[in-house]
Protein backbone atom coordinates (compact mmCIF):
# COMPACT_ATOMS: atom_id res chain seq x y z
CA UNK A 1 0.00 0.00 0.00
CA UNK A 2 1.84 3.37 -0.79
CA UNK A 3 2.56 5.60 2.10
CA UNK A 4 0.23 8.46 3.33
CA UNK A 5 2.75 11.28 1.67
CA UNK A 6 3.07 9.49 -1.48
CA UNK A 7 -0.32 9.30 -2.08
CA UNK A 8 -1.12 12.96 -0.62
CA UNK A 9 1.81 14.20 -3.10
CA UNK A 10 0.21 12.29 -5.97
CA UNK A 11 -3.60 13.56 -5.38
CA UNK A 12 -2.53 16.92 -4.84
CA UNK A 13 -0.22 16.67 -7.68
CA UNK A 14 -2.05 19.06 -10.11
CA UNK A 15 -2.69 21.71 -7.42
CA UNK A 16 0.99 21.62 -6.38
CA UNK A 17 1.92 22.03 -9.92
CA UNK A 18 -0.95 24.53 -10.64
CA UNK A 19 0.73 26.71 -8.31
CA UNK A 20 4.37 26.21 -9.64
CA UNK A 21 3.59 26.79 -13.35
CA UNK A 22 1.39 29.61 -12.91
CA UNK A 23 2.77 32.92 -14.94
CA UNK A 24 2.75 35.33 -11.88
CA UNK A 25 4.70 32.78 -9.43
CA UNK A 26 7.23 32.35 -12.49
CA UNK A 27 7.92 35.47 -13.24
CA UNK A 28 8.86 36.49 -9.48
CA UNK A 29 10.97 33.42 -8.81
CA UNK A 30 12.90 34.63 -11.95
CA UNK A 31 12.74 38.22 -11.82
CA UNK A 32 11.51 38.90 -8.39
CA UNK A 33 8.41 41.78 -8.01
CA UNK A 34 8.75 45.28 -7.10
CA UNK A 35 8.37 46.95 -3.50
CA UNK A 36 4.72 47.84 -4.01
CA UNK A 37 4.07 44.62 -5.01
CA UNK A 38 6.19 42.59 -2.47
CA UNK A 39 4.76 44.98 0.10
CA UNK A 40 1.36 43.85 -0.86
CA UNK A 41 2.68 40.13 -0.42
CA UNK A 42 4.33 40.36 2.85
CA UNK A 43 1.03 41.90 4.11
CA UNK A 44 -0.97 39.16 2.84
CA UNK A 45 1.63 36.68 4.32
CA UNK A 46 1.43 38.66 7.72
CA UNK A 47 -2.74 37.15 8.18
CA UNK A 48 -2.04 33.71 6.75
CA UNK A 49 1.06 33.52 9.36
CA UNK A 50 -0.82 35.37 12.06
CA UNK A 51 -3.46 32.66 11.82
CA UNK A 52 -1.28 29.73 11.33
CA UNK A 53 -0.54 28.85 15.11
CA UNK A 54 -4.40 29.69 16.15
CA UNK A 55 -5.39 27.68 13.18
CA UNK A 56 -3.03 24.57 14.56
CA UNK A 57 -4.57 24.83 17.88
CA UNK A 58 -8.01 24.61 17.32
CA UNK A 59 -6.96 21.37 15.16
CA UNK A 60 -4.65 20.15 17.91
CA UNK A 61 -7.60 20.36 20.86
CA UNK A 62 -9.98 18.60 18.72
CA UNK A 63 -7.76 15.64 17.49
CA UNK A 64 -8.78 12.39 18.93
CA UNK A 65 -6.58 10.56 21.39
CA UNK A 66 -5.79 7.23 18.99
CA UNK A 67 -4.05 10.72 17.03
CA UNK A 68 -1.91 11.67 20.22
CA UNK A 69 0.80 11.57 17.66
CA UNK A 70 -0.53 14.14 15.36
CA UNK A 71 -1.20 16.43 18.47
CA UNK A 72 2.28 16.37 19.82
CA UNK A 73 3.63 17.15 16.15
CA UNK A 74 1.61 20.33 16.16
CA UNK A 75 2.61 21.25 19.89
CA UNK A 76 5.99 21.42 18.37
CA UNK A 77 5.10 23.15 15.26
CA UNK A 78 3.16 25.98 16.87
CA UNK A 79 6.35 25.87 19.72
CA UNK A 80 8.61 26.38 16.46
CA UNK A 81 6.51 29.41 14.44
CA UNK A 82 5.34 31.34 17.84
CA UNK A 83 6.64 34.66 16.57
CA UNK A 84 7.07 34.44 13.55
CA UNK A 85 4.54 36.99 12.35
CA UNK A 86 6.99 39.66 13.88
CA UNK A 87 9.38 38.30 11.56
CA UNK A 88 6.89 39.42 8.40
CA UNK A 89 6.35 42.51 10.01
CA UNK A 90 10.21 43.11 10.54
CA UNK A 91 10.55 42.38 7.08
CA UNK A 92 8.01 45.00 5.95
CA UNK A 93 9.10 47.80 8.09
CA UNK A 94 12.56 46.94 6.22
CA UNK A 95 10.59 47.32 2.76
CA UNK A 96 9.08 51.03 4.63
CA UNK A 97 5.78 49.45 6.17
CA UNK A 98 5.44 50.39 10.00
CA UNK A 99 4.04 48.00 12.13
CA UNK A 100 0.65 49.69 13.25
CA UNK A 101 0.32 49.72 9.12
CA UNK A 102 0.67 46.15 9.15
CA UNK A 103 -1.69 45.52 12.39
CA UNK A 104 -4.15 47.59 10.82
CA UNK A 105 -3.96 46.31 7.29
CA UNK A 106 -6.73 44.50 5.94
CA UNK A 107 -6.58 41.21 4.44
CA UNK A 108 -8.01 40.21 0.78
CA UNK A 109 -10.91 38.25 0.21
CA UNK A 110 -8.50 35.22 -1.13
CA UNK A 111 -6.70 35.55 2.43
CA UNK A 112 -10.13 35.68 4.66
CA UNK A 113 -10.74 32.98 2.18
CA UNK A 114 -7.76 30.98 2.82
CA UNK A 115 -7.56 31.43 6.49
CA UNK A 116 -11.77 30.69 7.30
CA UNK A 117 -11.21 27.75 5.76
CA UNK A 118 -8.65 26.34 7.34
CA UNK A 119 -10.29 27.32 10.86
CA UNK A 120 -13.30 25.16 9.32
CA UNK A 121 -11.64 22.90 8.51
CA UNK A 122 -10.16 22.52 12.03
CA UNK A 123 -13.13 22.69 13.56
CA UNK A 124 -15.86 20.93 11.17
CA UNK A 125 -14.18 18.62 8.36
CA UNK A 126 -11.72 17.12 10.59
CA UNK A 127 -8.79 18.16 12.63
CA UNK A 128 -5.91 16.47 10.54
CA UNK A 129 -6.58 18.49 8.01
CA UNK A 130 -4.22 21.17 9.44
CA UNK A 131 -1.67 19.13 7.96
CA UNK A 132 -2.96 19.66 4.32
CA UNK A 133 -2.66 23.05 5.01
CA UNK A 134 0.89 23.13 6.32
CA UNK A 135 1.89 20.52 3.67
CA UNK A 136 0.97 22.83 1.11
CA UNK A 137 2.39 26.07 2.50
CA UNK A 138 5.74 23.90 3.53
CA UNK A 139 5.75 22.74 0.02
CA UNK A 140 5.83 26.11 -1.06
CA UNK A 141 8.36 27.70 1.50
CA UNK A 142 11.11 24.86 1.23
CA UNK A 143 10.78 24.65 -2.98
CA UNK A 144 10.45 27.96 -3.54
CA UNK A 145 11.07 30.09 -1.18
CA UNK A 146 15.15 30.20 -1.71
CA UNK A 147 14.45 30.85 -5.25
CA UNK A 148 12.15 33.89 -4.59
CA UNK A 149 14.19 35.05 -1.34
CA UNK A 150 17.19 35.44 -3.32
CA UNK A 151 14.87 36.91 -6.45
CA UNK A 152 13.68 39.38 -4.34
CA UNK A 153 16.98 40.01 -2.66
CA UNK A 154 18.41 41.18 -6.48
CA UNK A 155 15.71 42.90 -7.48
CA UNK A 156 14.93 45.25 -4.57
CA UNK A 157 18.86 45.48 -3.89
CA UNK A 158 18.34 44.30 -0.39
CA UNK A 159 21.27 43.59 1.93
CA UNK A 160 21.48 39.91 3.64
CA UNK A 161 18.46 39.08 5.07
CA UNK A 162 17.11 42.49 5.45
CA UNK A 163 13.33 42.48 4.32
CA UNK A 164 13.14 38.64 3.10
CA UNK A 165 14.11 36.63 6.85
CA UNK A 166 11.08 35.19 7.03
CA UNK A 167 10.65 33.82 3.17
CA UNK A 168 14.44 33.10 3.23
CA UNK A 169 14.36 31.25 6.62
CA UNK A 170 11.55 29.28 5.96
CA UNK A 171 13.11 28.04 2.84
CA UNK A 172 15.65 26.31 4.62
CA UNK A 173 13.79 25.70 7.85
CA UNK A 174 10.59 23.99 5.83
CA UNK A 175 12.63 21.98 4.13
CA UNK A 176 13.65 20.44 7.42
CA UNK A 177 9.71 20.43 8.92
CA UNK A 178 8.91 18.58 5.23
CA UNK A 179 11.19 15.29 6.88
CA UNK A 180 8.98 15.46 9.85
CA UNK A 181 5.46 16.23 8.24
CA UNK A 182 6.08 12.94 5.83
CA UNK A 183 6.58 11.31 9.20
CA UNK A 184 3.60 12.13 11.18
CA UNK A 185 1.40 11.74 8.07
CA UNK A 186 2.68 8.42 6.77
CA UNK A 187 0.97 7.49 10.11
CA UNK A 188 -2.46 8.87 9.83
CA UNK A 189 -4.81 5.51 8.80
CA UNK A 190 -7.96 6.79 9.17
CA UNK A 191 -9.77 7.32 5.52
CA UNK A 192 -11.79 10.43 6.51
CA UNK A 193 -8.38 11.87 8.26
CA UNK A 194 -6.87 11.12 4.75
CA UNK A 195 -9.50 12.81 2.86
CA UNK A 196 -9.71 15.85 4.76
CA UNK A 197 -6.01 16.37 4.67
CA UNK A 198 -6.03 16.08 0.91
CA UNK A 199 -8.57 18.47 0.20
CA UNK A 200 -7.00 20.91 2.70
CA UNK A 201 -3.80 20.90 0.72
CA UNK A 202 -5.73 21.10 -2.63
CA UNK A 203 -7.60 24.11 -1.36
CA UNK A 204 -4.36 25.62 -0.12
CA UNK A 205 -2.44 25.44 -2.89
CA UNK A 206 -5.39 26.97 -5.14
CA UNK A 207 -6.01 30.35 -2.37
CA UNK A 208 -1.98 30.45 -1.99
CA UNK A 209 -1.92 30.59 -5.60
CA UNK A 210 -5.31 33.46 -5.57
CA UNK A 211 -3.31 35.59 -3.03
CA UNK A 212 0.39 35.47 -5.37
CA UNK A 213 -2.11 36.10 -8.68
CA UNK A 214 -3.83 39.18 -6.82
CA UNK A 215 -0.75 41.08 -5.60
CA UNK B 1 -12.43 -17.45 -20.29
CA UNK B 2 -11.54 -15.69 -23.41
CA UNK B 3 -13.00 -11.97 -23.34
CA UNK B 4 -15.52 -10.52 -25.81
CA UNK B 5 -12.96 -8.39 -27.89
CA UNK B 6 -15.48 -5.55 -29.01
CA UNK B 7 -16.20 -5.26 -25.21
CA UNK B 8 -12.78 -5.38 -24.10
CA UNK B 9 -12.41 -2.85 -26.95
CA UNK B 10 -15.07 -0.20 -26.01
CA UNK B 11 -13.83 -0.82 -22.34
CA UNK B 12 -10.44 0.05 -23.52
CA UNK B 13 -11.45 3.41 -25.47
CA UNK B 14 -14.07 4.56 -23.08
CA UNK B 15 -11.96 4.48 -19.91
CA UNK B 16 -11.82 8.21 -18.55
CA UNK B 17 -8.60 9.36 -19.22
CA UNK B 18 -7.28 13.06 -18.42
CA UNK B 19 -3.63 12.98 -20.29
CA UNK B 20 -3.83 10.48 -22.83
CA UNK B 21 -5.79 10.45 -26.02
CA UNK B 22 -6.76 6.92 -27.45
CA UNK B 23 -7.48 6.47 -31.66
CA UNK B 24 -8.38 3.48 -32.89
CA UNK B 25 -7.74 1.94 -36.09
CA UNK B 26 -9.77 -1.08 -36.61
CA UNK B 27 -7.69 -1.68 -40.47
CA UNK B 28 -5.07 -2.15 -38.90
CA UNK B 29 -5.62 -3.53 -34.97
CA UNK B 30 -3.34 -0.44 -34.11
CA UNK B 31 -3.78 1.77 -31.14
CA UNK B 32 -2.47 5.28 -31.51
CA UNK B 33 -1.70 6.86 -27.98
CA UNK B 34 -0.85 10.71 -27.79
CA UNK B 35 0.01 12.06 -24.24
CA UNK B 36 -0.83 15.68 -23.02
CA UNK B 37 0.33 16.23 -19.54
CA UNK B 38 -0.45 18.81 -17.78
CA UNK B 39 0.93 21.07 -17.05
CA UNK B 40 4.09 19.59 -17.83
CA UNK B 41 4.67 17.31 -20.49
CA UNK B 42 6.74 14.87 -18.17
CA UNK B 43 5.89 11.39 -16.75
CA UNK B 44 3.93 12.35 -13.35
CA UNK B 45 2.31 9.67 -11.38
CA UNK B 46 -0.99 10.36 -13.06
CA UNK B 47 0.40 10.26 -16.53
CA UNK B 48 1.97 7.03 -16.00
CA UNK B 49 -1.09 5.70 -14.05
CA UNK B 50 -2.82 6.14 -17.24
CA UNK B 51 -0.19 4.70 -18.87
CA UNK B 52 -0.15 1.40 -17.27
CA UNK B 53 -4.04 1.26 -17.29
CA UNK B 54 -3.79 1.07 -21.18
CA UNK B 55 -1.16 -1.27 -20.92
CA UNK B 56 -2.50 -3.80 -18.50
CA UNK B 57 -5.78 -3.58 -20.81
CA UNK B 58 -4.01 -4.51 -24.00
CA UNK B 59 -2.00 -7.58 -22.25
CA UNK B 60 -5.55 -9.03 -20.29
CA UNK B 61 -6.86 -9.22 -24.16
CA UNK B 62 -4.32 -10.75 -26.28
CA UNK B 63 -4.63 -10.27 -30.15
CA UNK B 64 -6.46 -7.30 -29.54
CA UNK B 65 -4.09 -4.97 -30.17
CA UNK B 66 -0.94 -5.32 -32.99
CA UNK B 67 0.14 -1.97 -33.11
CA UNK B 68 0.77 0.37 -30.43
CA UNK B 69 1.87 3.97 -31.63
CA UNK B 70 2.67 6.76 -28.99
CA UNK B 71 2.80 10.44 -29.92
CA UNK B 72 2.61 13.56 -28.37
CA UNK B 73 0.36 16.34 -28.82
CA UNK B 74 1.98 19.19 -27.22
CA UNK B 75 3.86 21.38 -30.20
CA UNK B 76 7.12 21.17 -29.93
CA UNK B 77 8.02 18.70 -26.81
CA UNK B 78 7.83 14.96 -27.00
CA UNK B 79 8.63 14.33 -23.10
CA UNK B 80 10.81 15.68 -20.74
CA UNK B 81 10.75 12.63 -18.88
CA UNK B 82 11.16 12.76 -14.90
CA UNK B 83 8.81 14.79 -13.03
CA UNK B 84 11.57 17.06 -11.55
CA UNK B 85 9.37 19.55 -9.12
CA UNK B 86 8.18 15.89 -7.56
CA UNK B 87 11.88 14.73 -7.32
CA UNK B 88 12.54 17.57 -5.71
CA UNK B 89 9.82 17.72 -3.37
CA UNK B 90 10.57 13.66 -2.66
CA UNK B 91 13.95 14.62 -1.78
CA UNK B 92 13.60 17.07 0.14
CA UNK B 93 11.04 15.31 2.31
CA UNK B 94 13.79 12.45 2.56
CA UNK B 95 11.16 9.98 1.17
CA UNK B 96 13.21 7.29 -0.18
CA UNK B 97 10.25 5.24 0.10
CA UNK B 98 7.90 7.23 -2.73
CA UNK B 99 11.26 8.09 -5.09
CA UNK B 100 11.66 3.92 -5.28
CA UNK B 101 8.09 3.96 -6.19
CA UNK B 102 8.10 6.86 -8.35
CA UNK B 103 11.29 4.42 -9.97
CA UNK B 104 9.82 1.30 -10.03
CA UNK B 105 6.85 2.37 -11.78
CA UNK B 106 8.81 3.30 -14.40
CA UNK B 107 10.43 0.54 -14.96
CA UNK B 108 7.11 -1.29 -15.20
CA UNK B 109 6.24 0.54 -18.06
CA UNK B 110 9.53 -0.11 -19.78
CA UNK B 111 9.42 -3.59 -19.07
CA UNK B 112 5.94 -4.04 -20.28
CA UNK B 113 7.31 -1.91 -23.38
CA UNK B 114 10.43 -4.32 -23.66
CA UNK B 115 7.84 -7.59 -23.49
CA UNK B 116 5.58 -6.12 -26.17
CA UNK B 117 6.79 -8.48 -28.67
CA UNK B 118 5.81 -11.14 -26.48
CA UNK B 119 2.33 -10.22 -26.16
CA UNK B 120 2.40 -10.01 -29.81
CA UNK B 121 2.15 -5.78 -29.94
CA UNK B 122 4.56 -4.33 -32.42
CA UNK B 123 5.48 -0.83 -30.97
CA UNK B 124 6.23 2.47 -33.33
CA UNK B 125 6.85 5.91 -32.12
CA UNK B 126 7.01 9.26 -33.48
CA UNK B 127 9.72 12.20 -31.73
CA UNK B 128 8.13 15.63 -32.76
CA UNK B 129 10.20 18.11 -30.55
CA UNK B 130 12.12 18.01 -27.53
CA UNK B 131 12.84 14.98 -25.77
CA UNK B 132 15.09 14.58 -22.25
CA UNK B 133 16.01 12.35 -19.62
CA UNK B 134 13.34 9.74 -18.81
CA UNK B 135 11.60 11.33 -22.46
CA UNK B 136 14.20 9.66 -24.02
CA UNK B 137 14.43 6.68 -21.98
CA UNK B 138 10.73 5.71 -22.67
CA UNK B 139 11.60 6.36 -26.63
CA UNK B 140 14.52 3.60 -26.02
CA UNK B 141 11.73 -0.10 -26.10
CA UNK B 142 10.05 0.64 -28.91
CA UNK B 143 10.62 -1.44 -32.16
CA UNK B 144 10.21 1.50 -34.54
CA UNK B 145 11.76 5.06 -33.32
CA UNK B 146 10.75 7.73 -36.14
CA UNK B 147 12.17 11.11 -34.92
CA UNK B 148 11.53 14.75 -36.98
CA UNK B 149 14.56 15.88 -38.01
CA UNK B 150 14.12 18.90 -35.61
CA UNK B 151 13.68 17.05 -32.64
CA UNK B 152 16.35 16.93 -29.97
CA UNK B 153 16.92 14.38 -27.49
CA UNK B 154 19.84 13.57 -24.64
CA UNK B 155 19.85 12.73 -21.00
CA UNK B 156 20.76 15.74 -18.97
CA UNK B 157 20.62 14.20 -15.59
CA UNK B 158 24.46 14.59 -14.91
CA UNK B 159 24.43 18.12 -15.19
CA UNK B 160 22.28 17.98 -11.59
CA UNK B 161 24.70 15.07 -10.39
CA UNK B 162 22.22 12.05 -11.43
CA UNK B 163 21.91 9.55 -14.16
CA UNK B 164 18.98 8.26 -16.05
CA UNK B 165 17.71 5.32 -14.03
CA UNK B 166 15.19 3.91 -15.95
CA UNK B 167 16.53 1.97 -18.90
CA UNK B 168 18.99 4.17 -20.32
CA UNK B 169 21.85 2.14 -19.79
CA UNK B 170 20.30 -1.40 -20.85
CA UNK B 171 18.74 -0.50 -24.03
CA UNK B 172 21.51 2.46 -24.93
CA UNK B 173 24.15 -0.43 -24.52
CA UNK B 174 21.54 -2.92 -26.21
CA UNK B 175 21.17 -0.37 -29.63
CA UNK B 176 24.40 1.48 -29.53
CA UNK B 177 27.36 -0.12 -27.71
CA UNK B 178 28.93 0.21 -24.43
CA UNK B 179 30.94 3.51 -25.68
CA UNK B 180 28.39 5.28 -27.19
CA UNK B 181 25.93 4.84 -23.88
CA UNK B 182 28.65 5.74 -21.66
CA UNK B 183 29.15 9.01 -24.04
CA UNK B 184 25.47 10.36 -24.12
CA UNK B 185 24.88 9.16 -20.45
CA UNK B 186 28.02 11.05 -18.87
CA UNK B 187 28.15 13.84 -20.74
CA UNK B 188 24.97 15.10 -20.37
CA UNK B 189 25.00 16.87 -24.11
CA UNK B 190 22.16 17.04 -26.52
CA UNK B 191 21.98 15.28 -29.27
CA UNK B 192 19.66 15.91 -32.75
CA UNK B 193 17.91 13.40 -34.88
CA UNK B 194 20.72 13.05 -37.45
CA UNK B 195 23.42 12.47 -34.42
CA UNK B 196 21.11 9.56 -32.50
CA UNK B 197 20.50 7.83 -36.10
CA UNK B 198 23.93 7.51 -36.59
CA UNK B 199 24.11 5.95 -32.91
CA UNK B 200 21.48 3.45 -34.33
CA UNK B 201 19.32 4.80 -31.31
CA UNK B 202 16.78 6.31 -34.21
CA UNK B 203 15.40 4.02 -36.93
CA UNK B 204 13.84 6.34 -39.59
CA UNK B 205 14.56 10.64 -39.73
CA UNK B 206 11.37 12.54 -41.57
CA UNK B 207 11.22 15.71 -42.56
CA UNK B 208 9.13 18.19 -39.59
CA UNK B 209 5.99 17.36 -40.65
CA UNK B 210 6.01 14.40 -42.57
CA UNK B 211 5.91 12.16 -39.38
CA UNK B 212 2.54 11.20 -39.87
CA UNK B 213 3.00 9.82 -43.01
CA UNK B 214 5.78 7.92 -41.80
CA UNK B 215 3.78 6.24 -39.24
CA UNK B 216 1.80 4.63 -42.01
CA UNK B 217 3.73 3.93 -44.05
CA UNK B 218 5.72 1.74 -40.91
CA UNK B 219 2.45 0.43 -40.00
CA UNK B 220 1.58 -0.67 -44.02
CA UNK B 221 5.36 -2.17 -44.43
CA UNK B 222 4.96 -4.01 -41.07
CA UNK B 223 1.77 -5.15 -40.95
CA UNK B 224 2.27 -8.00 -43.78
CA UNK B 225 5.04 -9.64 -42.06
CA UNK B 226 3.70 -9.26 -38.44
CA UNK B 227 4.21 -12.29 -36.64
CA UNK B 228 7.58 -12.33 -38.79
CA UNK B 229 8.75 -9.83 -37.27
CA UNK B 230 7.66 -10.31 -33.92
CA UNK B 231 9.47 -13.72 -33.68
CA UNK B 232 12.58 -12.13 -35.29
CA UNK B 233 12.17 -9.23 -32.49
CA UNK B 234 11.13 -11.73 -29.71
CA UNK B 235 14.74 -13.67 -30.45
CA UNK B 236 16.24 -10.47 -30.30
CA UNK B 237 15.55 -10.36 -26.83
CA UNK B 238 16.96 -13.59 -25.92
CA UNK B 239 20.43 -12.45 -27.88
CA UNK B 240 20.81 -9.27 -26.26
CA UNK B 241 18.39 -9.85 -23.23
CA UNK B 242 17.61 -6.96 -20.79
CA UNK B 243 16.71 -8.36 -16.99
CA UNK B 244 13.70 -6.84 -15.07
CA UNK B 245 15.85 -7.42 -12.46
CA UNK B 246 19.04 -5.33 -14.01
CA UNK B 247 16.76 -2.52 -14.73
CA UNK B 248 15.13 -2.86 -10.87
CA UNK B 249 18.83 -2.79 -9.10
CA UNK B 250 19.69 0.69 -11.58
CA UNK B 251 16.76 2.37 -10.20
CA UNK B 252 16.94 1.48 -6.84
CA UNK B 253 20.90 3.02 -6.82
CA UNK B 254 19.33 5.93 -8.68
CA UNK B 255 16.97 6.19 -5.78
CA UNK B 256 19.70 6.37 -3.08
CA UNK B 257 21.70 8.84 -5.11
CA UNK B 258 18.45 11.39 -5.75
CA UNK B 259 18.66 11.10 -1.74
CA UNK B 260 22.03 12.43 -1.93
CA UNK B 261 21.52 15.58 -4.36
CA UNK B 262 23.06 18.60 -2.71
CA UNK B 263 21.18 22.20 -2.24
CA UNK B 264 23.03 23.23 -5.51
CA UNK B 265 21.61 20.21 -7.30
CA UNK B 266 18.22 20.56 -6.42
CA UNK B 267 18.13 23.78 -7.23
CA UNK B 268 19.82 23.26 -10.69
CA UNK B 269 16.73 20.73 -11.40
CA UNK B 270 14.38 23.46 -10.18
CA UNK B 271 15.87 25.84 -13.01
CA UNK B 272 15.04 23.12 -15.62
CA UNK B 273 12.12 22.35 -14.42
CA UNK B 274 11.17 26.46 -14.84
CA UNK B 275 12.13 26.19 -17.91
CA UNK B 276 10.02 23.15 -19.06
CA UNK B 277 7.20 25.14 -17.91
CA UNK B 278 8.25 27.88 -20.41
CA UNK B 279 8.70 25.48 -23.28
CA UNK B 280 4.92 24.33 -22.00
CA UNK B 281 3.58 27.36 -21.83
CA UNK B 282 4.32 28.06 -25.64
CA UNK B 283 7.91 29.74 -25.60
CA UNK B 284 10.67 29.34 -27.98
CA UNK B 285 12.93 28.87 -25.15
CA UNK B 286 13.08 25.93 -22.91
CA UNK B 287 14.77 22.76 -21.32
CA UNK B 288 16.78 22.46 -24.10
CA UNK B 289 18.07 25.85 -23.93
CA UNK B 290 18.35 25.75 -20.29
CA UNK B 291 20.77 22.91 -20.55
CA UNK B 292 22.31 24.73 -23.64
CA UNK B 293 23.19 27.45 -20.95
CA UNK B 294 24.25 25.17 -18.67
CA UNK B 295 26.77 23.71 -20.21
CA UNK B 296 28.18 27.05 -22.02
CA UNK B 297 28.64 28.35 -18.24
CA UNK B 298 29.82 24.71 -17.24
CA UNK B 299 32.38 24.81 -20.11
CA UNK B 300 32.92 28.51 -18.83
CA UNK B 301 33.52 27.48 -15.29
CA UNK B 302 35.26 24.97 -16.34
CA UNK B 303 37.67 27.32 -18.47
CA UNK B 304 38.40 29.44 -15.86
CA UNK B 305 38.62 27.77 -12.84
CA UNK B 306 39.68 23.93 -14.12
CA UNK B 307 36.78 22.49 -12.18
CA UNK B 308 32.90 22.12 -13.11
CA UNK B 309 31.52 24.49 -10.43
CA UNK B 310 27.72 24.71 -10.19
CA UNK B 311 28.25 27.52 -7.40
CA UNK B 312 26.86 30.13 -10.20
CA UNK B 313 23.33 28.49 -9.75
CA UNK B 314 23.12 28.21 -6.33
Amino acid sequence: MLPFFADLVMRTDEARRDFETNPVVLDAVAHGMSIERYRKLLLELYHVVWHFNPVCAAAASRVPDAQRQVRYFLYEHMHEESGHEEWVMNDLEAVGVAHADTRAHTASLHTLALNGYNYWAADRRHPCSVLGMMYALEVIASVYGGTFSSAIRESLLLEGDRGVSFISSHATMDAEHMVTLRQVLNTITDDDAREAVVESATLNFFYFTRVFESV
Amino acid sequence: MKRDPTAALTTLMTRPYKYIRLEWSEELAALRLRTCVKPIQCYSLAAMAELQRVFSDIAENPGLVKHYVMTSDVPGVFNFGGDLSLFVLLIRARDIESLRMYGRRCIDLVWWMENASKLGVHTTVLVQGDTLGGGLESVMPFHKVIFERSAQAGFPEVLFNLFPGMGAWDFTIRKAGFAIANEMILSGRLYTAEQLQRRSLVDLIVEDGEGEAAIEAVLRSVNPRLRGTLAALEARRHAAPITYESLMTIVDQWTETALQLTDRDLRLMERLARAQVRKAGGGNEGAVAEIKQIELDTAWGEERTGVTEWGAFA
